[in-house]
């Protein structure tokens, strides 16, 4: 979406600079609007940008075109109906997000998850964390440096006309081919953990396997050996999926310095999440509160941050950490494994009703802080349950990162601040 | 084609109609009340009705059914049953007890264009009339023809894979614990008991 959207601003300003001019903006400013995209498009994200030739004065996020009104939704859903929409606002991090709803109601009922399901949940979140960060990995940085110097080399010929031109267009096809290869190294990864995911739960995205209590069904015989499998392929495929944020000259120079976002910024807009940890914000639920079974995870649990702040640090923030939940996934199968039989879930009531009371349950999503406040009036729907989305943060934050920029640094910057568009509209 | 896909797999739902009883559970629980059923009651035949030749089920014929039952009181092996029936009945002049029904399924239909795959109804399901199929490629021009009505739900049945067996780690299903004696306890019924 947003580098159509890109493409479509970068049309409209190249028709505007190479116009007229003075009969096309009067004042010298020119508003455009960039979206909201197409209806077939995952999520829509509108910014009213105000332009001075191709630089950002200001910039202005429209949200609410994927708002479906989840949190009214909840009041008239009981628990379990509740995590088939929870794990759709972010539909890259359906299990993370399913989890803030358990956690919060087993913690106001006061269920205790038997060992079993504690660490068979984290080690689903780890590979669901793998899963959505990849979904980042695979798809902007190679988008970022296969269209690094288009539009460099059209103003070079332009100005110039001199006989680079080939030579460009040959290191343009090389830079796309190793672009395009870690891409699909990315999504072959992905396949991978989904096929993984979707044996246990069943469903490749919403995974509906989170029950208040632990989870819904037993894990499939050999299952476990499979996950060390498939961790031990996607770690050895690292360095081909991180080739373009590690090596590529044309990535590294088109988002290094640009979108710096610095720790007050971080503070006063709420970002959380590896975007957060990328401007030395040395912050991780995981670690700072355990929740789960991080706490006895200490070892694999490495908090990766950086201190720059820009586009560039985000993504090697998020590369890192995939190499860290593969890690945690490894420990958790290996746990599971040597754990004596019992169960995966508590014995809940059939109809289950959270007594009186409230309780905020918050959780280190892909994107960053996942919470959910519950108030409950002993009822089997919840009273109010208000989610508190990273993506929202995130997001409001672009008004701060985006002005001084071109319009072509728009797709770097949007992409490195981790954010899905039903996460934050809900 | 399905065949590289996990038995979890939520591709279709089939429904196993002998195993339903209309207890309405799933379409109560489905969270987009997706699924259409309807149903009417029908008087269960007793069983000198199941053994007459003419086994019909109106109401009518029913009472001259335990009238006839009466007048052959005594006869077989039914004889204690519908001497049962005759003392409860006394002030009756049918001479036999409540009438009881049963629930006849008349459609049952799921509308996969609303449905959003969360297995609900399979799960709350307590008669095992649901199941999940890997099955996908069931798209369709017109949106209406997505409402998969009965006969259609039942032919997803005979893509229903086996369910996986369970991690070591898990404990016996509840079924086999059942089914066993009780550790300690010889006798080879002694575990029956425990069915709940």
């Amino acid at each position: 979406m947003e580098r159509m959207a890109q493409r479509q601003a970068e049309a409209v300003t190249s028709s505007w600079a190479a116009g007229p001019g003075a009969s096309d903006s009067a004042g010298g400013d020119l508003l455009i609007n960039l979206g909201a995209g197409h209806p077939s498009g995952h999520g829509m994200l509108r910014l009213r940008l105000t332009l001075e030739g191709d630089r950002i004065v200001t910039a202005d996020p429209v949200i609410g075109y994927v708002h479906r009104g989840a949190e009214k939704l909840f009041e008239a859903r009981d628990y379990r109906q509740i995590i088939v929409l929870a794990n759709r606002h972010d539909w890259l991090g359906a299990f993370a997000s399913e989890l803030g709803v358990v956690l919060a109601a087993e913690r106001l009922a006061g269920i205790e998850v038997p060992p079993r399901g504690v660490w068979a949940r984290t080690l689903l979140a780890e590979l669901n964390r793998v899963l959505s960060h990849l979904a980042f990995l695979g798809s902007y940085p190679p988008e970022v440096a296969a269209g690094a110097e288009s539009d460099e080399v059209g103003a070079a010929a332009g100005a110039g006309g001199t006989a680079a031109g080939p030579d460009e267009a040959v290191r343009s096809a090389e830079a796309e081919a190793e672009a395009a290869a870690a891409g699909a190294a990315a999504a072959r990864a992905r396949e991978l953990l989904q096929s993984i995911m979707e044996e246990v739960s069943g469903g490749r995205m919403h995974y509906m396997f989170n029950r208040v209590g632990g989870l819904k069904e037993e894990l499939p015989a050999g299952w476990l050996g499979r996950v060390g499998a498939a961790a031990a392929e996607v770690r050895a495929d690292l360095p081909r999926i991180g080739a373009i944020v590690r090596g590529s000259e044309r990535f590294r120079g088109r988002t290094r310095g640009v979108g710096v976002l610095t720790s007050e910024q971080v503070g006063q807009y709420g970002v959380s999440g590896p975007a957060a940890r990328a401007s030395g914000v040395d912050f991780d639920l995981r670690r700072d509160e355990p929740y789960l079974a991080y706490g006895e995870l200490a070892g694999p649990l490495r908090v990766v941050t950086r201190s720059e702040g820009d586009c560039l640090a985000r993504f090697e923030c998020l590369l890192d950490q995939v190499a860290v939940s593969l890690d945690l996934a490894d420990a958790c199968a290996s746990r599971l494994a040597s754990l004596p039989p019992g169960p995966l879930s508590a014995r809940i009531p059939k109809v289950l009703k959270i007594p009186e009371g409230h309780t905020y349950a918050w959780t280190e999503g892909p994107l960053g802080l996942s919470g959910y406040y519950l108030v409950s009036r002993g009822g089997k729907t919840p009273w109010r349950l208000k989610v508190r989305s990273a993506s929202f943060s995130n997001v409001q934050v672009l008004g701060e990162l985006l002005p001084g920029h071109r319009v072509a640094d728009l797709s770097p910057v949007l992409g490195s601040m981790f954010f899905v568009v039903g996460d934050m509209d809900r | 084609m399905t065949a590289d896909l996990p038995a979890r797999s939520r591709g279709v739902i089939g429904l196993l109609e002998e195993n339903c009883t209309v207890c309405m559970l799933c379409a109560r629980e489905c969270p987009d009340w997706c699924i259409y059923i309807d149903s009417h009651k029908e008087p269960v035949p007793s069983a000198e009705e199941a053994s007459a030749p003419e086994g019909s089920v109106h109401g009518a014929s029913v009472q001259g059914a335990g009238i006839q039952g009466a007048g052959v009181q005594g006869a077989g092996v039914q004889g204690a049953g519908v001497q049962g029936a005759g003392v409860q009945g006394a002030g009756a002049p049918a001479g036999r007890g409540r009438q009881r029904v049963r629930n006849v399924l008349d459609r049952f239909a799921i509308d996969f264009s609303l449905c959003m795959y969360c297995g609900i109804c399979i799960e709350v399901c307590p008669y095992d009339a649901l199941f999940w199929s890997p099955e996908f490629s069931y798209a369709e021009p017109d949106l209406r023809d997505l409402t998969h009505e009965r006969g259609r739900l039942r032919d997803w049945m005979q893509t229903v894979p086996p369910p996986p067996a369970h991690d070591p780690g898990a404990p016996a299903p509840k079924e086999r614990l059942a089914a066993q004696p009780a550790d300690g306890a010889p006798g080879p019924g002694a575990g029956r008991g425990t069915l709940a």
